[in-house]
């Protein structure tokens, strides 16, 4: 995965051009949107608790990165949705639509056999070809996301003066 | 929405994502084509000669072109210590250029400059009984542990950037237990939402 500064980027420039064309989406829900690029990594809860230590408190088998996927996602974007007081379904689909830039922003990231993850779950355990394009802890991914975040924030401003 | 349906679902979703947790590790081997930590562990022999991709964090960096990784399982435990080659393909002579007897012209999986120990690698390539591995492909993940530590600092920033940005516009309501916008003069300079809120007659369904 990309690392989180550059999914928020990302996301910041997808609902923040999309607000230039949607009236009813101020910049309260362009927030929202970046925290929704935020719940696929929910995942790295792995980093401090591991896979088998969950599996022996549950029972049962366990995999955290099924958070890092479609049905995670949506589920997740669920419960950010009722953590909102009001404008559930709005919240719901700002928060789905962030985290899906994650995965797809994900989704293009460089694999040894050349197939990306199995992000798709649970609608399919394809493996869909990888464009092979970075790896995370390339420099280059950050000042990209940044150059454009940076592009998008002045026009922005341009537009609402 | 009334507090306690909210409750509800969210218990109910909380449910569903450590139900999709459970059926995806259950279901995790038979779907993902290569041998996981546990599979490599149990049944090393079964794998030998597959084409297989693994993870896995780099250990020493030979001049030989050969690299050791270390293969871990879920509970992060080392079950495999591979000695991977990742120099150039096996010398052929070239068939297409008779009399040349040249090393075939591929280029090298991995440059050993590129990583260090320390470091994590994705390889893809051949699994020999000796444990050992010849290399077509490998990604540097990680070219050491500087690597992984720039990648969770700037991700940090990122959560920062995110929640800050959201609190920006968003308080946390403690009666209702939910989020709420800020007052919207404050935070939207344009937009349906601000328009609506600042007209004198405005109102707004649930802002209450």
């Amino acid at each position: 995965m990309a690392e989180l500064l550059s999914h928020v980027l990302v996301a910041y420039v997808c609902f923040t051009v999309a607000s230039w064309k949607l009236d009813w989406l101020t910049k309260r829900w362009v927030a929202v949107g970046t925290i929704g690029a935020l719940l696929p990594d929910l995942n790295r809860i792995g980093l401090f608790v591991s896979d088998a230590t969950l599996e022996a408190a549950f029972g049962v088998p366990f995999r955290i990165g099924a958070i890092h996927t479609l049905g995670g996602t949506l589920l997740l974007a669920g419960v950010g949705a009722v953590v909102v007081a009001d404008e559930h379904r709005r919240a719901f689909g700002v928060l789905l639509a962030g985290g899906l830039s994650h995965l797809l922003v994900d989704a293009l990231k460089m694999y040894a056999d050349g197939v990306a993850g199995t992000w798709l779950y649970p609608i399919t355990w394809l493996r869909h070809p990888t464009p092979n394009l970075y790896v995370s802890s390339d420099p280059l991914v950050f000042l990209s996301t940044g150059a454009l975040a940076a592009v998008v924030y002045f026009v922005d401003r341009l537009r609402t003066r | 929405m009334r507090l306690a349906v909210r409750a509800t679902v969210a218990v109910v979703l909380l449910a569903g994502v450590v139900g999709l947790c459970v059926h995806y590790g259950a279901t995790y081997e038979e779907n993902w084509p290569h041998p996981t930590g546990e599979q490599l562990d149990a049944e090393y022999d079964r794998h030998v000669d597959d084409q297989v991709l693994l993870f896995g964090e780099v250990k020493d960096v030979n001049p030989d072109e050969t690299v050791e990784v270390h293969v871990t399982d879920s509970a992060d435990e080392v079950v495999a210590e591979l000695e991977v080659d990742v120099g150039p393909g096996p010398e052929e002579t070239n068939a297409d250029s008779p009399g040349t007897d040249s090393i075939r012209d591929e280029a090298t999986p991995l440059d050993p400059s590129a990583v260090e120990p320390g470091g994590t690698v994705q390889v893809y390539g051949e699994l020999e009984e000796d444990r050992s591995m010849t290399a077509d492909e490998v990604v540097v993940v990680n070219s050491g542990p500087d690597a992984a530590t720039y990648k969770h600092g700037v991700s940090l920033l990122g959560i920062l950037l995110a929640v800050g940005y959201f609190f920006r516009h968003w308080r946390p309501d403690g009666r209702r237990l939910g989020f709420e916008p800020r007052t919207a003069g404050k935070t939207e300079r344009i937009g349906a939402d601000a328009e609506l809120e600042q007209r004198p007659n405005g109102s707004r369904n649930g802002n209450g």
